[in-house]
C-alpha cells in the first residue's frame, strides 16, 4: 500500500509539469501508441486470427508480398484516383460557394447554415441515401433522368461507379472546405484589396493575385486535412458497391478491412496499413510545414 | 538539466509501452479453481442465460417465437438472443470465440465458415451429446445439409435451415406460351431468350451478378449443370476448365439478352422484387422465396399464387445451409445443447417449418400434416428432391475468401471488364494461392 507521502516521494524528481502531463500521457500511450506498436509487431508476423497457436516472425514478408499483390496496386491506385478527383472538385466548389457567400447576399447566414447541413450526417447513412437515390430499379434520380429527359444512367456500372462514390463525397464534404475557407476569406486584411480596387483592378485578376496568394496557407491546410480525411473512405463503398464492379471501387480501407477482418490474416492487412501510415504521415508532415510558414508569413 | 528530464521523460515512455504490452500480449494464466467443493454442484437447480446469436430474417423470426415454450419446460433456462444483420456476425462471432469467456453460449454458422471454426478449434464436438439424446435421428437431416456440420469425421454443427437454390418460374407465362420449363442449361438459356420482350420491359431471368458472394453462389449452378465444379475429387482447382467457360461464357450472354438492364449491383433482394413486380419471368434463388412470392399479403400482391418452384436447370443446386454450434469456451455447453436438441427435434422442427422455417430434416418434409398446414406437398416435395441433389456452396478452411475473390473476377468478367478466359484463369490461380498458402 503507497500512502500519500510515499507517492510524493516516489515523484519528487518529476517536474511539476511533467505530473500534471502524466495522466494524458499514460492514457495515450495506452490507447494510442500501444495499439500502434502492437500492429507494427503484427505486421512483421504470420498472424492470422483463426491459427493464433501458430504465430510465426516473418519480417518484412508482408511488406514485399504486397508489392506484387495486384489487388493491393488496384485498391491504391482507386483511392488516389477517389482522393485526387473528390478533394479537388471539393476544393474548386467550396471556394466558389466561398467567395460567393463573402459578399453581401441576402439570406446570407440561411444560405451558409443550409449549406452545411451534409456535414452532420454520418457517413454510412449517406451512403445508404445514396444507394436508393440511384438505383436504377428505386431510385428517384434515374427515374427523373428516364422520364423526364431519356436519359439512362447506370450510376454504380463499371464505368461510373468510382465517380459515383466521388460525386456522393463531394456532395457531402464540399460544405468542410467552405467552411474553412470562407473563415480564411474573412480574415484576410482588407487593406491589399482597396488598394487593388483604387488601382482599377477587375474581379478576376483581384483573386488571381490577391486572394489566391494571401489564402495560400489556408488553402494548403484546407487541401490536406480533407485529402487526409478522404484516404480513410470506406463507408460509402462498404454500404453501396462493396468495391464492385470488379474492382472498380475497392479502395485501400476497404481492402485492408477484407483481407484483416473478412479473411483474418492480420499481418498482411497490418502490412497494407503501414504502407497507409506512412503515405499520410507525408502529408501531414506537409500539413504542419503549410501551417508553420503561414505563422511565419 | 532540461535534455536530461525529457530523456527520463522518453525513457518512462518507453517502459510504459513496453510494460502495457506485455500485459495485454501475456496469455492469461489460467485461475486457481475459486472454492474447493464442499459439495457438488447442481447444474438443475442453478439458473442460466445462454446468449445465441442470430442473422435478422424471417427464419430468426421464428425461433425467436418458439424460445418462450422450451423456457416454460426448463425453467432454469433463459434466452437472450443478440439479432443483427449478416455484416456484422463474422467480427461478433470471433470476438467472441477469442475472450476468455464466450459472449455467445449458441451461435450459428454459415456454410462456408463450418470448416474454418471447426479446424480452428472453436467449436464444440456434439457427437457425444447426440449421442445421449434419446429420439434425436441425425440421420434424419437431409445428408448434404448433415454432412456440412461433420468436419474430420466429428459433429460441430446440427442444421438449422437451408437456402439451396432452385429454379423459380412464372407457371402463368409457362403456361399461356405452352413451353417446358428448362431442365438443361442450353433449355434455360434459350428459353429466357426466347421470353424477354424489351419493347414491354419484361424479361426472362432476374440475374444477380452482384460482386463476390451473390454472383458465386449464382453462377455456381450454371457451372454444375455445364459439368464444371470449384475443384475435383482430389481437390485440384478445374474452375477454369471448358466447363467452366462454357458456364460463364453463357451466364454473360444470358445477362447481356435476358436479364433486366442495368442490374449488374443486383443481389437476391434486387432479383425478387423484380420478379414481384411482374418484370422477369424466371430467377435462381433460395427455395423458400416461393412461399414468400405466392403470399398474396407478399410483395408480389395480385401475381401471388402464379409462380412454381422447380430444380434448377441441370439438376444439381447450390446448397447453402446454417448451423447451430456451441463456441469451445461458452461455459453453458449442457444448457447449450439442452436448447438446440429441443429447438432441432423431430416434434418442434414439425412445428417450425409449419410455421414457415426452412425445412432440413426429410420426416418433416414427408409429413401430410406439415403438407396440410404449410404450403402443399408439391413444394415440399420439391424442396426434398432439390436438397438430395445438392453442393456445398464452398467448403474448406478458406471458403470465405475463395468465394469472394472468385465472385469479383466472375463479377469482373460480366461487367466486360475482363474475358471468360482471363477471368477464369485469374479466379483458378488466385484459389490455387489461397489453397496453397499455410
Amino acid at each position: 500500500m503507497l500512502d500519500k507521502r510515499t507517492t510524493a516521494k516516489t515523484f519528487r524528481g518529476v517536474p511539476f509539469p511533467y505530473r500534471l502531463l502524466a495522466p494524458m500521457i499514460i492514457l495515450l500511450v495506452a490507447v494510442l501508441i500501444y495499439p500502434l506498436l502492437f500492429s507494427l509487431w503484427i505486421s512483421l508476423h504470420d498472424y492470422t486470427l483463426t491459427r493464433l497457436q501458430d504465430v510465426r516472425f516473418v519480417g518484412l514478408a508482408n511488406y514485399l508480398g504486397l508489392l506484387r499483390n495486384d489487388d493491393y496496386w488496384t485498391a491504391m491506385r482507386n483511392t488516389v484516383t477517389f482522393v485526387v478527383l473528390a478533394v479537388g472538385l471539393e476544393f474548386l466548389l467550396g471556394f466558389s460557394l466561398a467567395l460567393l457567400l463573402q459578399r453581401r447576399l441576402p439570406f446570407r447566414d440561411v444560405f451558409r447554415s443550409v449549406l452545411l447541413t451534409p456535414m452532420f450526417i454520418t457517413p454510412i447513412a449517406v451512403g445508404l441515401m445514396f444507394r436508393f437515390l440511384l438505383n436504377s430499379q428505386l431510385g428517384i434520380i434515374p427515374y427523373i433522368l428516364r422520364e423526364g429527359l431519356g436519359i439512362s444512367v447506370d450510376w454504380f456500372g463499371p464505368r461510373l461507379a468510382l465517380y459515383s462514390i466521388i460525386l456522393i463525397d463531394v456532395w457531402q464534404w464540399t460544405p468542410f472546405m467552405l467552411l474553412l475557407l470562407l473563415a480564411g476569406l474573412e480574415s484576410l486584411p482588407k487593406e491589399p484589396f482597396e488598394a487593388a480596387r483604387v488601382d482599377g483592378v477587375s474581379g478576376w485578376q483581384m483573386i488571381r493575385h490577391i486572394t489566391l496568394p494571401l489564402m495560400r496557407p489556408i488553402i494548403m491546410a484546407a487541401i490536406i486535412i480533407r485529402m487526409l480525411d478522404a484516404f480513410k473512405v470506406f463507408e460509402y463503398v462498404y454500404a453501396i458497391t462493396r468495391g464492385g464492379p470488379g474492382n472498380r471501387t475497392e479502395v485501400i480501407q476497404y481492402h485492408i478491412y477484407r483481407v484483416g477482418f473478412r479473411f483474418f490474416r492480420m499481418g498482411e492487412a497490418a502490412a497494407m496499413a503501414y504502407t497507409l501510415v506512412l503515405v499520410m504521415l507525408v502529408l501531414t508532415i506537409a500539413l504542419v510545414y503549410a501551417m508553420r510558414k503561414e505563422v511565419t508569413s | 538539466m532540461r535534455g536530461k528530464t525529457r530523456y527520463t521523460l522518453f525513457a518512462l515512455l518507453i517502459v510504459l509501452a513496453l510494460a502495457v504490452g506485455a500485459c495485454a500480449g501475456a496469455t492469461p494464466t489460467p485461475k486457481p479453481a475459486a472454492q474447493p467443493t464442499k459439495a457438488p454442484a447442481q447444474p438443475a437447480a442453478e439458473q442460466v442465460t445462454l446468449t445465441i446469436i442470430m442473422e435478422e430474417v424471417p427464419d430468426y423470426d421464428i425461433v425467436a417465437k418458439l424460445a418462450p415454450k422450451f423456457e416454460a419446460e426448463h425453467p432454469n433456462i433463459k434466452i437472450k438472443f443478440d439479432a443483427m444483420p449478416y455484416d456484422a456476425m463474422r467480427d461478433k462471432i470471433l470476438t467472441s470465440f477469442m475472450a476468455p469467456e464466450a459472449t455467445y453460449d449458441i451461435i450459428i454458422v454459415d456454410n462456408p465458415w463450418m470448416d474454418e471454426f471447426s479446424l480452428a478449434d472453436f467449436l464444440t464436438p456434439l457427437d457425444d451429446y447426440i449421442a445421449q439424446t434419446p429420439g434425436y435421428d441425425f440421420n434424419d437431416f437431409v445428408a448434404p445439409i448433415r454432412e456440412i456440420g461433420v468436419v474430420n469425421g466429428k459433429i460441430y454443427g446440427v442444421p438449422y435451415y437451408n437456402y439451396a437454390l432452385g429454379l423459380i418460374v412464372r407457371q402463368d407465362i409457362f403456361d399461356e406460351k405452352g413451353i417446358q420449363v428448362p431442365t438443361t442449361l442450353e433449355d434455360y438459356l434459350n428459353t429466357v431468350q426466347s421470353l424477354t420482350d424489351e419493347n414491354k420491359s419484361f424479361y426472362g431471368a432476374a440475374m444477380q451478378p452482384q460482386r463476390g458472394y451473390k454472383i458465386f453462389e449464382e453462377w455456381k449452378n450454371w457451372l454444375y449443370a455445364a459439368g464444371g465444379n470449384l475443384m475435383d475429387e482430389q481437390g485440384n482447382v478445374i474452375l477454369d476448365n471448358d466447363a467452366g467457360k462454357r458456364a460463364l461464357s453463357m451466364y454473360i450472354e444470358a445477362y447481356n439478352t435476358a436479364a433486366p438492364p442495368n442490374s449488374l449491383n443486383w443481389g437476391f433482394d434486387e432479383a425478387l422484387r423484380s420478379m414481384a413486380s411482374g418484370q422477369a419471368a424466371t430467377m435462381l434463388s433460395y427455395n423458400w422465396m416461393l412461399p414468400t412470392l405466392n403470399n398474396s399479403e407478399g410483395p408480389a400482391g395480385d401475381l401471388a399464387g402464379k409462380f412454381a418452384l422447380y430444380p434448377v436447370p441441370g439438376g444439381k443446386a447450390v446448397l447453402g445451409a446454417w448451423h447451430w454450434a456451441i463456441p469451445h469456451n461458452s461455459k453453458n455447453k449442457d444448457a447449450a445443447w439442452a436448447f438446440i436438441s429441443w429447438l432441432t427435434s423431430k416434434e418442434v422442427d414439425k412445428e417450425r417449418v409449419i410455421m414457415g422455417g426452412a425445412p432440413t430434416r426429410a420426416s418433416v418434409m414427408n409429413d401430410p400434416e406439415v403438407w396440410e398446414k404449410g404450403y402443399g406437398k408439391d413444394y415440399y416435395q420439391t424442396v426434398l428432391k432439390i436438397l438430395d441433389n445438392s453442393e456445398p456452396l464452398a467448403r474448406g478452411p478458406k471458403a470465405e475468401e475463395i468465394i469472394q475473390v472468385v465472385g469479383t473476377e466472375l463479377n469482373a468478367a460480366v461487367a466486360g471488364e475482363k474475358s471468360v478466359d482471363q477471368a477464369l484463369k485469374d479466379a483458378a490461380d488466385k484459389v490455387r494461392e489461397i489453397v496453397g498458402r499455410k
